[in-house]
């Protein structure tokens, strides 16, 4: 059991529990719209033209960079846009999207089946197919796979986060029902790729049927299987950590800094796709539930495939719907279903629509405090992110909240605390955007007021040292004037001797 | 009568004393204020607030030869920020000045470009690259948006690029977010 | 996604209700007396915040809606003599809302107590109606009579038990001599400790104040009577007599103008408690509750800024 229980953390029962979380396939979409954009960061560049015929799996946006990933067609069939769309986000912006029309086929690119035994491939090679099948941290983070492989080499110690700590969501549990031995096959991968000794797997004890299967089929005595206590955010990859090895990673470090290497337990199955079966990143395992939906289930679909045509499958009412990506605490609340599955979505809640509850003012009554797993004060950074000072914000150390919405879930005033401290978040990165364009400006600025003054300086100087040149050659030429003139005096002087002579 | 007036005075020399010394000794060094001013306005250079430069509306601004509300770029914030710093009444904008624009940079239509150099000499802070009978374009990261380049430019090939927010940049409306 | 427990409203209610154990004793004592008070002060409560709510521009129902109006209201009225003239708790309450209150925002952005600052106002301003207390049961016409007619009942009013105390040891009475218990104000304060009790039970107040609270005033009433138990009272009685009880679960635990960190409140309630003790003892007036809270209300953001939780990442 777990070294050690956080404080704070609310203890939220599954608002919609199934009997067994069973995975049901979704058949390939007639339209698929890939997001290529996964985190804050830049774009992968499409190397597909619009009309071109694509296959399954057949890579159409490629990267250089180190953040954004690879994205790989997850159905066959003709590029029929690459434009922005509406993706699931509280700003509303548009993001470079790719379509595909389906030829209805489902025809898989040409996979080459890997001759080396995964041990006898070194740890670069297996980052690089990991990079090259664009997987990304599948919690809904959404990180680069490879690059936080790439950091945690020579790492002792690999989590696997099988937590779910977040109420309602059940795609993992399913996962690891119905893919034990994939997942331990992929955690071995990783443990190669990152050299870790020792593997922990962890997971919540409300989640039996998962822990046996995966005890089950554990066979390697350096992976050990842990049961957590269920509360909502055990699954923070710092506590997480504190928990099982009773090491508190500092503020602003990462945990790779300190050996260990989180990851979350759909990333490994991804992994195991890509490393063992060749298969990039083209479906992934979504959560629908809530309210809204008769049967709440999850789903093996197809990356690209509508939110409509998941929840559709789950059986919705005729109610008004309030849709949300994500879960009930961190996720992301969209106005309709008209978006598309992209490699973070793990879950999709459709709630009816009911009134928002009337917000009162704070009371100070320090709820917050006490539910708070980052010991934060999130009163103070409440106060102090409203008035947009954002100087005391960070002196309160706004940096820590992981925006969990712990704080949000207990006010008794129903304020929305966790928007607050996004929003300073958000100032806080552009004041330090615009002081620093400020800064190069004003740089800048002088340095061509100082240029200017230079050329000028340095005009009149080259000014100064022509005129001279010029007068010393003037007085030169008048000294050869002079002897010039000398000469022809003496020269008619003698011509006029010459002449008086012969006369 | 008189011991109570005698002990006030003492008093009175001696706290006035301590209190001097105080304020000498834990003098807080801080910026002088024209880099205080300075630090606030937004470095566009665009002349508006009839200055060449910032710096030199800044040095203005602490002789208190100048009014807070000249500068265009810097919006209400900027003079409400103004006003804090120098302890002033808050004013509105001077709209004679000009108005505050959206976020923005300028780019270079080059195929109409003719290479005259008008705008590289025009740019207060060298965001041009470019040379005489060359054809010329705007570095984006390193342009304020102060316009000075469109007037000049005797082709009119100079536009104005808004800046959306991106998701990198988005700051959620405070405003929207409920409250009591 | 919200949790079940209780909203801001339905926790202004239910200490409402958790008043009614002390208010049912104080009526078995004193009659009706205190019920006019109540009704009074709710009253002019309700017009006080709508008038100066709607002159802010403001929803005076929402604000009214909330009941913190009336929290304050009975707290003042529960905290003043029964038969003080009617027109004392109507200033009082005035006070407490618009200099308490509104003047600082409304709700949640007040740094004082809004019923301590008001029954603080009404001491200094009224003493006289301020220490007169009743002695026996008053009927409903006889309480109306006294607190509107303001026709003095001899026989039926004088001072409080710790009031007396105070004055008989100043006198130079020996302790042993004088009659220290009280058993109406002793099953006051059992109303409102059980009443206190049920709000921690309820997990609508947080158990740092009042354990605090009580432990520095225990502390410290143990401390002074060890060194003259002759002339101070024992700390049971400190318990016991006065409003301890009221301000250990009902007052000191106002959250908006409490410390807001878990050892801050600890030290909070601590002081208030020891504070109460002292003014009792050492200061000018018989129960040092209201300037015991008042003042340490001006500590809090001092307490709050040095009693910082250690945020996870960076001990």
């Amino acid at each position: 059991m777990a070294k050690f229980i956080f404080k704070g953390g609310v203890h939220i029962p599954n608002p919609y529990p199934v009997e067994k979380p069973e995975i049901k396939q979704v058949p390939p979409p007639k339209q698929a719209v890939l997001l290529l954009q996964q985190r804050v960061g830049g774009e992968a560049k499409p190397c597909v033209e619009i009309g071109e015929h694509v296959l399954t799996g057949q890579i159409i946006a490629q990267t250089t960079g180190n953040f954004p990933t690879n994205v790989h067609a997850s159905i066959s069939g003709i590029i029929s846009a690459i434009e922005k769309r509406p993706i699931p986000h509280p700003s509303g912006i548009n993001a470079m999207c790719i379509v595909i029309d389906s030829d209805g086929k489902d025809e898989w690119v040409k996979i080459e089946k890997c001759d080396k035994e995964f041990l006898n491939c070194s740890a670069q090679e297996i980052v690089q197919k990991i990079r090259e099948a664009g997987i990304v941290g599948m919690g809904g983070a959404g990180f680069p796979t490879h690059a936080k492989i790439d950091n945690a080499q020579g790492a002792h110690t690999l989590i696997i986060n099988a937590t779910e700590c977040e109420p309602g969501i059940m795609c993992d549990d399913s996962l690891i029902q119905e893919y034990p031995r994939e997942i331990i096959r992929g955690i071995e991968v990783l443990m190669h790729a990152c050299g870790a000794k020792k593997v922990i797997v962890a997971i919540e004890d409300d989640k039996q049927e998962a822990f046996n299967s995966l005890l089950m089929y554990s066979f390697n005595d350096r992976i050990s299987v842990e049961q957590i206590p269920t509360k909502y955010t055990s699954g923070a990859e710092k506590l997480l950590i504190k928990a099982l090895l009773g090491i508190e990673i500092p503020s602003g470090a990462y945990a790779s800094d300190h050996g260990i290497l989180c990851q979350n337990v759909g990333t490994v199955k991804a992994i195991y796709d890509a490393v063992i079966d060749n298969r990039p990143l083209i479906s992934r395992v979504v959560t629908v539930t809530g309210s809204g939906v008769r049967k709440p289930r999850n789903y093996e679909a197809r990356l690209g495939t509508s939110f409509a045509s998941v929840v559709e499958c789950s059986e919705p009412n005729e109610n008004q719907h309030q849709i949300r990506m994500g879960g009930m605490m961190m996720g992301v609340d969209i106005p309709n279903a008209q978006y598309s599955i992209c490699k973070i979505t793990n879950c999709i809640f459709v709630n009816n629509e009911e009134p928002k509850p009337v917000v009162k003012e704070c009371i100070r009554c320090s709820s917050c405090v006490s539910v708070c797993p980052a010991n934060l004060l999130p009163q103070q950074l409440y106060w102090h992110a409203k008035s947009e000072n954002i100087e005391k914000a960070l002196e309160y150390n706004l940096m820590d909240c992981i925006e969990c919405g712990c704080c949000n879930y207990v006010c008794p005033s129903n304020i929305p605390l966790s928007e607050y401290f996004s929003f300073a978040k958000a100032l806080d990165r552009k004041l330090k955007r615009e002081e620093q364009k400020t800064d190069q400006s004003r740089e800048r600025f002088e340095f061509r007021e100082y240029r200017l003054e230079r050329n000028k300086k340095e005009r009149a100087e080259m000014m100064a040292a022509k005129k001279k040149a010029l007068k010393e050659k003037m007085a030169k030429d008048k000294d050869k004037d002079q002897s010039q003139k000398d000469k022809i005096a003496a020269a008619m002087a003698r011509v006029k001797k010459t002449k008086e002579d012969n006369a | 009568m008189m011991e109570s007036v005698v002990i006030f005075s003492i008093l009175t020399l001696v706290l006035g004393l301590v209190l001097g010394y105080a304020a000498l000794r834990f003098k807080v060094k801080g910026n002088p204020l024209v880099d205080q001013i300075d630090a606030i306005l937004p470095q566009t250079q665009c002349g508006q607030c009839n200055f060449p430069g910032c710096r030199p509306y800044a040095e203005a601004l602490a002789k208190g030869e100048a009014q807070i509300n000249q500068c265009p770029p810097g919006g209400q914030e900027g003079v409400d920020a103004l006003a804090e710093l120098l302890d002033l009444e808050v004013l509105e904008l001077n709209a004679e000045h000009g108005e505050t624009k959206p976020d923005h940079v300028v780019y270079v239509d080059e195929k109409l470009c003719i290479g005259c150099t008008l705008c590289i000499q025009a740019c207060p802070v060298d965001a041009f690259v470019g040379s005489s009978k060359v054809m010329t374009t705007v570095i984006a990261r390193e342009c304020t948006g102060c316009d000075l380049c469109i007037p000049v430019c005797p082709v009119d090939c100079i536009y104005v690029r808004e800046l959306k927010p991106t998701l990198g940049t988005y700051v959620p409306d405070l405003q929207g977010i409920p409250h009591g | 996604m919200h949790s079940t427990g209780l909203n801001t409203n339905q926790i202004m209610r239910q200490v409402i209700y958790a008043l009614i154990l002390g208010v049912s004793a104080s009526y078995v004592f004193f009659g009706w007396g205190i019920i006019v008070q109540i009704l009074l002060g709710v009253v002019s409560a309700l017009l006080v915040e709508s008038v100066i709510v709607t002159m802010r521009g403001r929803n005076a129902f929402d604000s009214l809606s909330d009941g913190s109006a009336v929290l304050t209201a009975i707290l003042l009225a529960v905290s003043i003599p029964a038969i003080a003239p009617w027109w004392v708790v109507v200033v009082g309450v005035a006070f407490a809302i618009i200099f308490g209150k509104q003047l600082y925002g409304g709700l949640g952005n007040n740094p004082f107590n809004p019923a301590m600052l008001g029954y603080a106002f009404l001491l200094i301003s009224y003493p006289l109606q301020m220490t007169t207390w009743p002695v026996d049961f008053l009927s409903a016409s006889q309480a109306i009579d006294v607190i509107f007619n303001t026709v003095s009942f001899d026989g039926l009013s004088g001072a409080t038990r710790l009031d007396e105390v105070k004055t008989s040891l100043s006198l130079g009475s020996e302790l042993s001599t004088l009659q220290i218990h009280s058993t109406s104000q002793a099953w006051i304060n059992a109303g409102f400790l059980f009443g206190g009790v049920y709000l921690l039970i309820r997990k609508v107040i947080f158990w740092q104040v009042p354990v605090a609270l009580l432990s520095g005033l225990i502390i410290m009433a143990l401390l002074i009577s060890a060194f003259d138990s002759q002339q101070h009272l024992p700390v049971q009685n400190h318990l016991m007599l006065g409003g301890t009880m009221l301000a250990a679960f009902f007052i000191a635990t106002d959250p908006v103008s409490a410390s807001t960190t878990p050892k801050g409140k600890l030290v909070y309630g601590f002081l208030i408690g020891v504070l109460i003790v002292i003014i009792r003892v050492y200061g000018g007036y018989p129960d040092g509750v209201a300037f015991a809270v008042l003042l340490m209300n001006m500590t809090v953001p001092l307490i709050d800024y040095y009693t910082q939780p250690k945020a996870f990442g960076r001990s």
